[in-house]
């Protein structure tokens, strides 16, 4: 709910009861005082018709507005006020009238002199004051509404501003600068911390980014020493088949954390934009070549190629990084393929589509784009070719998905 | 031939010298920017090896001048610096290859091969291994003065090797110089079996002799004893 909303529902309601128990508040004072006002114009009505009785005798009668009856009997004088209905041949409707009453004993003789007036009817009365109130009601939210709403544009603008450049903070940028938040205090601290905060990020995320080039970067020459150490210590003419083995055991670790290092590296130049030069790359050309570079390894596991491939498809990207793709997504349905299947592989104009043969898979197919992440934890790579992956297509605004279908696992980089 | 290394690592300084020693090159060392100016100032080498990241001084601007100094030699960049950039620039330079860390010994040895032959028209375009022959320019393989048919990779294997005979030659090595950087990848080498197995038979159907020997799942070794 937007704050304005909240707002005017928030005014909506509290102007509703007012005007509620304003409505109640005048309808019972106005009956009140209509009351009042109306028993004693009643009471001098009868007191000046006892003056006419009094002093020239005359009884009047205007029925039903004044009535006199004699009465016989010395009752007390006294006084009754009360309101009855008298139906109206006129109107045809029965009509509440106020009517007083008073015993007066004039000459010697009693007489009921009752004298009546129509009442504003209850519900006339009720009627009117809702309108009147009802009307200053809508009248009153509508300004409310209007000026609330020009006001809070006005006054929320700075912060819709702050929110709409916040929204595009991107980490490729080396510093987050808002534009000015306006005279209010509240926008200008609230501009303030935002400055603290995304700068305290984003010197975290360079120091990250720093951190985990500088950390690849320094693990590249004490492998390269040890490499050569091994290599240098593998020529003694005098070792066994025992010595053989542990230098082999060593030597294979040592490269394989050297390429782990490699690809992370790698993870981090993508990330950090590293590969902005950009031409037309033919695709084409780039799969033919790596399919060719790895028809050993592919015919040593039986595998079939199913190619599809669309000649001179050209896209804006990266040399290198349209090499590493292929090469990665190749050999994932190369690694995940069981022998004597097919790998299928299609190159058109919008889709790269790689496939294999292969169980499905069980968990949560999103956490596959997941660095380090091995569906069979005993496998011997790294997790981290599909990750690549990834982050070669986001760097080139280009989508991969993945889809189990049929049996085979396709892997879809729409361009 | 004479080598000058510029390495900053001293420890990879002395491996690769010790191996290129082996292979009857003079080694001279420079670790660091000025060692290296110094060297370079006053000698003439035929190969260099430069590592860019150098303390005293970038080590792109040495590739100037070696280019200078020493018109003949042939320059060999290695480091760490994986770039595509450095390496397009050291070669815009005048470099005359690039190698990046870590690299195998085998390959080092392997590129400064060809770099002589490239930079040394005087030098002899046929390498021997006993009673193999191969011609590099034309490509021609002899054993025992016959013409033996191989395949690329075949051939590419028994070049490597005889460049590196006598040494164990890793099954990584093997692959990422036959196969190109991208096999790395691959996680298994079990394919490169295949090749050696034809191409041992090819070689043994001439001349009967077995040179190229298994070294426990390390790799092979091109040897005659």
């Amino acid at each position: 709910m937007r704050l304005i909303e909240k707002t005017g529902r928030a005014y909506f309601w509290i102007s509703l009861s007012a005007f509620v128990v304003a409505g109640a508040i005048i309808y019972f004072a106005l009956t009140y005082i209509l009351r009042k006002t109306l028993n004693e114009n009643l009471l001098s009505d009868i007191e000046a018709v006892k003056r006419n009785i009094a002093e020239k005798n005359i009884i009047p009668s205007y029925s039903p507005y004044i009535d006199v009856k004699e009465v016989a009997g010395s009752n007390k004088p006294g006084l009754e006020a009360s309101d009855t209905l008298i139906f109206d041949q006129g109107e045809q409707e029965s009509i509440t009238f106020r009517q007083v009453s008073r015993l007066v004993s004039i000459n010697g003789k009693n007489y009921l002199i009752t004298a009546r007036e129509a009442l504003l009817e209850k519900s006339d009365l009720a009627l009117t004051i809702a309108v009147v109130t009802g009307s200053v009601l809508i009248a009153l939210l509508v300004i409310i509404f209007l000026v609330n709403r020009k006001l809070s544009l006005r006054l929320w603008k700075p912060f819709y501003r702050i929110l709409d450049e916040l929204k595009r903070f991107s980490f490729k940028s080396n510093e987050f600068r808002f534009s000015s938040a306006g005279d209010l205090e509240e926008f200008n601290e609230l501009k303030y911390d935002l400055e603290i905060l995304t700068g305290k990020i984003l010197s975290d995320y360079q120091a990250l980014k720093r951190f985990s080039e500088d950390a690849s970067h320094e693990m590249q020459t004490p492998l390269a020493i040890i490499q050569s150490k091994l290599e240098t210590l593998m020529q003694h003419a005098d070792l066994d088949k025992e010595q053989y083995e542990l230098i082999n055991t060593a030597y294979s670790y040592t490269l394989k954390v050297s390429r782990l290092a490699q690809t992370l590296l790698l993870l981090t130049k993508i990330s950090n934009d590293q590969f902005a030069d950009k031409q037309m790359v033919n695709l084409s050309e780039i799969l033919k070549e790596k399919i060719s570079v790895l028809e050993d390894i592919f015919n040593d596991k039986q595998l079939m190629v199913m190619k599809d491939i669309e000649e001179g498809i050209k896209k804006e990207t990266n040399t290198y990084l349209a090499e590493s793709l292929v090469m990665n997504l190749l050999m994932n349905a190369f690694s995940h393929s069981s022998s004597y299947s097919t790998v299928g592989i299609v190159l058109d104009e919008n889709e790269l589509i790689i496939s294999n043969t292969g169980l499905p898979f069980l968990s949560d197919p999103d956490k596959m784009f997941d660095r380090f992440f091995k569906e069979d934890k005993s496998s011997s790579s790294h997790g981290l070719g599909l990750s690549i992956v990834k982050e070669i297509c986001s760097a080139n605004r280009w989508k991969i998905r993945y889809q189990y279908e049929n049996g085979r696992h396709n892997f879809i980089v729409t361009f | 031939m004479k080598i000058l290394i510029i390495e900053d690592e001293k420890e990879l300084l002395s491996t690769i010298k010790n191996y290129l020693e082996s292979e009857n090159y003079i080694c001279e060392t420079a670790d660091s920017f000025f060692a290296a100016e110094d060297s370079l100032s006053s000698f003439n080498y035929d190969i260099v090896l430069l590592d860019l990241t150098l303390p005293g001084g970038d080590g792109l601007d040495l590739i100037k001048l070696v280019r200078d100094m020493n018109k003949q030699a042939g320059l060999l960049i290695l480091s760490a610096r994986d770039s595509l950039d450095d390496k397009i620039t050291g070669l815009d330079m005048g470099a005359d290859d690039y190698i990046t860390k870590p690299f195998h010994l085998a390959e080092l040895n392997s590129r400064i091969r060809s770099l002589l032959r490239r930079r040394h028209f005087d030098l002899s375009n046929e390498l021997m291994f006993n009673d193999i022959k191969i011609n590099t320019d034309s490509g021609d393989v002899y054993i025992e003065g016959q013409k033996t048919e191989l395949t690329r990779k075949e051939y590419d294997i028994l070049v490597y090797m005889i460049v590196n005979h006598n040494r164990v030659i890793t099954r990584d090595a093997l692959a990422e110089h036959v196969w190109g950087d991208s096999i790395s990848y691959a996680d298994n080498f079990d394919f490169i079996y295949s090749h050696i197995k034809n191409l041992r038979k090819k070689i043994e159907h001439v001349n009967g002799k077995n040179y190229i020997h298994n070294i426990y799942g390390l790799g092979y070794k091109l040897t005659d004893e």
